[in-house]
């Protein structure tokens, strides 16, 4: 019974950062893309440009983050 | 002449890279778990420690209650009031050396928080922001000192970083939404309520009822319904802000501490030293984030309707 509960865990805790990491993937490839589009339009705003893009791709991020502590949670201390 | 010299440096970064990416077969390969792949022997130069992970912060002192974590904490107060005791001890007009620097950052805090906040609300708000700012950054950078986390007393490890203990970022999180609150406080009196118990829609709509004026009352009464709700609502999100503040941080340095573990396990060489610079930028923009965070919860809060 034991092993059933450890399989769980390890395929819950695989699951939980999978499936939460393609959500912040996507939105911080969309992130890049307007960052790029941003660029290529205008090439002097590159200082605002590239902080505002690192401090959105820390709030997308965020989100995968959150599934990683699950996922932690759940092999680590579960 | 140029061209010849343009080829030989062409070359020697050629040379360089190949050496790296052969370090990084050479090491994986030789590694735990490369050599169970490859089917050989791992080598003993190659022999890590394999990742060890405890969420909650171990105790090097049994029989005391101070955690790893506390001990990092206090070292990078002691590093920064320190730093600072030093860098202003004797100021001068003209700065030089360590003032300079400590002026630098101060300044930019300043400008950063000045920025959106405006004079008089940025007064308020700088010394809460910078300090979450620098204690954050220092508990970060401490963290990655090379060999900080292997000295071992009673079999635990003496350091850890103090972010990734869960406590830290909690009281954090804590400490900086009393401040957002105090400070809406300190600058609607009272009022402040309003954005929480927005009952006043709500009374006008049924005092239009009461006195007869039905039509209007009742498309009022759905607006103050509205207002009521959004009230409400923005309570629990006040709420679930520690929550958010809390895991980004813990998460963010819990999960960079795993990462560079994991790497030096898998390949010992060059591979971790790119994880460990991402990590040393991660620590400063998590830092940034949840500085920058507070300043924009306070902004709100202190904000004129």
């Amino acid at each position: 019974m034991d092993v059933w509960i450890v399989v769980a865990k390890l395929i819950g805790g695989g699951l939980a950062i999978g499936l939460g990491a393609i959500g912040p993937g996507i939105g911080i490839g969309m992130l890049g893309m307007g960052a790029m589009n941003a660029l290529g339009r205008n090439p002097e705003a590159r200082g605002p440009i590239m902080t505002n893009m690192i401090l959105g791709i820390a709030f997308a991020e965020a989100v995968a983050i959150y599934a990683l502590v699950i996922s932690i949670l759940l092999i680590f201390v579960v | 002449m140029t061209e010849k010299k343009h080829k030989g440096n062409l070359l020697k970064i050629v040379v360089l890279a190949i050496a790296l990416f052969a370090m990084i077969i050479i090491s994986f390969v030789g590694s735990e778990v490369g050599s169970g792949i490859v089917g050989s022997e791992p080598l003993s130069l190659f022999n890590v420690e394999a990742p060890k992970y405890s969420p909650a912060p171990e105790r090097p002192f049994h029989h005391l209650p101070i955690t790893n974590t506390m001990i990092t904490a206090w070292i990078s107060i002691v590093v920064l009031g320190g730093l600072f005791f030093i860098g202003t001890r004797n100021m001068k007009l003209v700065p030089t050396g360590l003032q300079n620097i400590l002026e630098l950052i101060v300044e930019g805090a300043a400008n950063f928080i000045e920025d959106p906040a405006g004079k008089k609300h940025g007064t308020w708000f700088f010394p809460i922001c910078t300090t979450i700012f620098l204690f954050v950054v220092a508990n970060a950078w401490v963290g990655l000192i090379p060999g900080f986390e292997t000295i071992r007393i009673n079999g635990e490890p003496l350091f850890r970083s103090a972010n990734t203990d869960l406590n830290v970022p909690a009281a954090l999180a804590v400490v900086s939404f009393c401040y957002v609150e105090y400070w809406g406080f300190k600058a609607k009196g009272v009022s402040y309520l309003k954005t929480f118990f927005h009952f006043g829609p709500l009374w006008q709509a049924i005092k239009l009822i009461v006195t007869g004026n039905i039509k209007a009352g009742v498309g009022g009464l759905l607006n103050g319904s509205v207002a009521v709700f959004t009230g409400l609502l923005e309570i629990i999100s006040h709420l679930m802000r520690m929550v958010s503040f809390t895991f980004r941080l813990f998460g963010n340095m819990t999960a960079g501490m795993i990462l560079v573990m994991i790497m030096l396990f898998l390949v010992p060489w060059v591979l971790p030293s790119i994880f460990y610079g991402l990590e040393a930028f991660f620590g400063f923009v998590q830092a940034m984030i949840f500085a920058g965070l507070t300043l924009g919860f306070a902004c709100a809060a202190v904000m004129e309707e």
